[in-house]
């Protein structure tokens, strides 16, 4: 680097320089030095110099120098004339020493060069490589290989991946000021057909404003990255497309198995939303056919020969039939919010909220249904606000009591309470039933999990799972646990995090 | 009911829903007039100016929405919507164009009619109207002259908020009033975004004029719509 800083006349100017010293000393000393140790000192000095500067230098430190030893050493002396045919092969051989040696010297700075630059990629490489690991999601890893790229290139990078079909089309071409060049999009086109750079600083369309470097894993071509250096300096040296090579393929190994993963991923969701539409089509046909069958066969019976029938028991039949078309609509409820959890299209609304108007509204929703259970809320007066998603906290409150009130008997009291810990708000619902079976703690809360004592009930099982599923979408927990005197309790948690509350105007009485 | 039999245009596209929604209305004593598109259904409203349109939101050939826009340009007619849990958002669009009420499906008939009644019975008040000096329901009473809000016939001390939150849903009472619309007429129009000021001071006078806040019977919430003050007990 410090060689090619320096202007070349200063290597001229050295050699000169050095070959007057050295004619200077030599005449000097002239009548204690043979011939011979006069051309060992001119030989030494173009040593010297082809060491230390390039072969033109050399060269003219080898001509200067046979030129001088021969005006003044050579007799006849002070002319370019020689007698002795001897001195023709000295100046021969101090040409040759000066060209081998600037050849020698020029390898070993090339070398030196190479290494230094095999460092730098090397070190550019890791440092990708490391990021990239560190790095997730497609999106993401491409952002960071665009910003190596355009580090490694002196200017701005661009990756295009083609579509993600397994033999797609190539990649197309983003819209933006760098590809309305038709020569960088020819030269991008070349890198993806052919597998090999193309465009600046290539043999291929090297009138390109860029240079363009496939992306491709051992299996497969991904795509191509685009580098464009600044326009202050819009040249791309040889070292310079190796390390953006290598940075290419670098990252079309990361990008290949990022890939692999979303598509993994992709099937893995499918397979599972298979398994969900099939235990929900089971769920749908056994839970749905069962309160329908009530709902037709007390309707028929209303039907036929009304007259007959007494109004008690007319009036039986429409409550029955009232009754289970509202058990149909809560199932029909929890199938599509199930649906919702499990697809990930939860889209949670969150608003500061006072629990007690989403329990409320539950409390009032579920009232035919808890009947003879007495409900007791204990919130505190002081309860912050709770940023939740209104309709689906209902949803949570509505399936842990209509699960308290099926699985508990009559009359038994069910206690909802509320306290805050730490950063989280707390919410209980307890009831005083039989409590959930030692070691079901966690499989109450799977898919499609029914107590054992309630097989012959109606449920689908899913409301457990739903709850879990929302108050996860909330950022908090839900377990239960079996309180010492007896019963289940269900406790969930409410981060109180968000964007903080705008503060209440002032409300005083002007009185 | 009073004066001549009220005209319902129902405008509901699934049959049997219509069906029904027709036997009971007519049962109960109201002329009905059916469609089962909103171009239809627009047509009816304008050539036979109903009294009142029962309004379903999911229909094939327009949004909803449209639908109460574009009778509500010409009319006042009162509009109650009916829709499927999970279309909040469309009701509240529904309820801030301009509609008057909203139904959630399923629902039942009692409350269907007590909310047609309520809205025939706002819409049979002219608009201009002096306001009503009290309002009664259970044992609240409300004097919107001398402000004065008493319980069991003994004065109950409002803040001056909460005072013009209840005298906003008492303007309203028996319909449901949007979020959007109390904080509007509450604390103005810089404020319609800011529900938690709403939920705060609900809260409050839930615990002043109820006797469980967790179980309001005349303070109702409508989930992810907004509020109702009830104007008879059930």
């Amino acid at each position: 680097m410090s060689e090619e800083a320096v202007p070349p006349w200063r290597g001229y100017l050295e050699a000169a320089g050095l070959v007057g010293l050295a004619t200077a000393v030599c005449f000097v000393f002239r009548s204690r030095l043979q011939a011979t140790d006069v051309a060992m000192l001119y030989l030494l000095v173009v040593v010297a110099v082809a060491s230390r500067r390039r072969l033109g230098a050399a060269v003219l430190a080898s001509v200067l120098g046979i030129a001088a030893f021969d005006f003044v050493f050579v007799p006849p002396y002070y002319t370019f004339a020689v007698h002795n045919a001897a001195y023709v092969l000295t100046f021969g051989v101090m040409l040759a020493v000066a060209l081998v040696m600037s050849r020698l010297t020029a390898r070993i700075r090339t070398q030196a060069e190479d290494a230094r630059e095999r460092e730098e990629r090397t070190v550019a490489l890791y440092q990708l490589s490391r990021e990239l690991a560190d790095t997730e999601g497609r999106g993401n890893q491409i952002a960071l290989i665009e910003r190596h790229l355009a580090r490694a290139g002196g200017g701005e990078a661009v990756v295009v991946l083609a579509d993600d079909s397994p033999d797609g089309g190539g990649p197309e071409w983003p819209a933006g000021e760098l590809f309305e060049s038709v020569a960088v999009r020819v030269a991008a086109g070349w890198a993806w057909k052919l597998g090999e750079s193309a465009g600046l600083g290539t043999a291929r369309c090297a009138e390109a404003e860029a240079l363009a470097v496939p992306l491709r894993s051992a299996a497969r071509r991904l795509g191509v990255a685009v580098v464009r250096p600044s326009a202050a300096d819009r040249t791309v040296g040889d070292g310079v497309r190796r390390t953006l090579e290598g940075l290419a393929d670098r990252a079309a190994v990361a990008l290949e198995r990022t890939l692999l993963a979303e598509r993994h991923e992709q099937a893995r969701l499918e397979v599972e939303a298979e398994r969900l539409r099939n235990a929900l089509l089971s769920s749908l046909s056994h839970d749905l056919r069962t309160p329908l069958a009530t709902v037709e066969g007390a309707a028929s019976s209303l039907l036929h020969r009304p007259d007959t029938l007494p109004v008690d028991v007319r009036r039986d039949l429409a409550e029955t039939i009232l009754e289970e078309s509202r058990r149909m609509a809560r199932l029909v409820a929890n199938l599509l919010a199930m649906v919702k959890v499990e697809t990930g299209g939860l889209a949670v609304q969150k608003s500061w909220q006072p629990l007690e108007e989403v329990l409320g509204v539950a409390l009032l929703r579920l009232e035919d249904r808890l009947g003879s259970h007495p409900v007791t809320t204990l919130l505190p007066a002081d309860l912050p606000l709770v940023p939740v998603d209104e309709l689906l906290l209902e949803q949570v409150f509505l399936n842990l009591l209509d699960n308290a009130a099926k699985h508990t008997p009559p009359g038994t009291p069910i206690a909802v309470s509320a306290w805050v810990e730490s950063r989280d708000v707390v919410v209980e619902v307890a009831d005083r039933g039989p409590g959930v079976p030692a070691g079901a703690e966690e499989a109450v809360f799977r898919k499609f999990y029914r107590a054992p004592s309630t097989e012959h009930s109606v449920g689908a099982g899913l409301g457990l799972t739903i709850c879990r599923g929302i108050i996860a979408a909330h950022g908090g927990r839900i377990r239960v646990e079996s309180p010492p005197g007896g019963g289940a309790a269900f406790r969930f948690s409410l981060p109180l995090e968000g964007p903080p509350v705008a503060a209440l105007p002032a409300d005083r009485d002007e009185s | 009911m009073a004066g001549p039999v009220p005209l319902v245009l129902l405008i509901e596209d699934e049959p049997q829903m219509r069906r029904f929604l027709a036997l009971t209305l007519r049962a109960h004593h109201y002329h009905v007039i059916e469609a089962a598109t909103a171009r239809e259904g627009l047509a009816q409203a304008a050539g036979r100016n109903p009294d009142l349109i029962l309004l379903d939101l999911g229909l094939p050939d327009a949004e909803g929405l449209d639908v109460a826009r574009a009778v509500r340009r010409n009319s006042r007619t009162p509009i109650i919507v009916l829709s499927a849990r999970g279309q909040e958002q469309d009701k509240v669009g529904a309820l801030d164009l301009g509609a008057d009420d909203y139904l959630t499906k399923p629902f039942g008939v009692p409350e269907l009619l007590a909310r047609m009644r309520v809205a025939l019975r706002h819409a049979a008040v002219p608009a201009d109207a002096p306001p009503e000096a009290s309002f009664e329901v259970g044992d609240l009473r409300v004097d919107l002259v001398r402000r004065q809000v008493l319980r069991h016939g003994s004065e109950i001390h409002l803040t001056p908020t909460e005072y013009r939150l209840l005298a906003a849903l008492v303007r309203h009472a028996g319909r449901v009033v949007t979020h959007r619309q109390l904080l509007h007429e509450v604390w103005g129009a810089n404020f319609v975004e800011q529900t938690h000021y709403l939920r705060v001071y609900m809260a409050q006078l839930r615990h002043k004029l109820e006797p469980d806040p967790t179980r309001p019977r005349l303070l109702a919430t409508e989930p992810g719509v907004g509020y109702r003050l009830r104007d008879e007990l059930p």
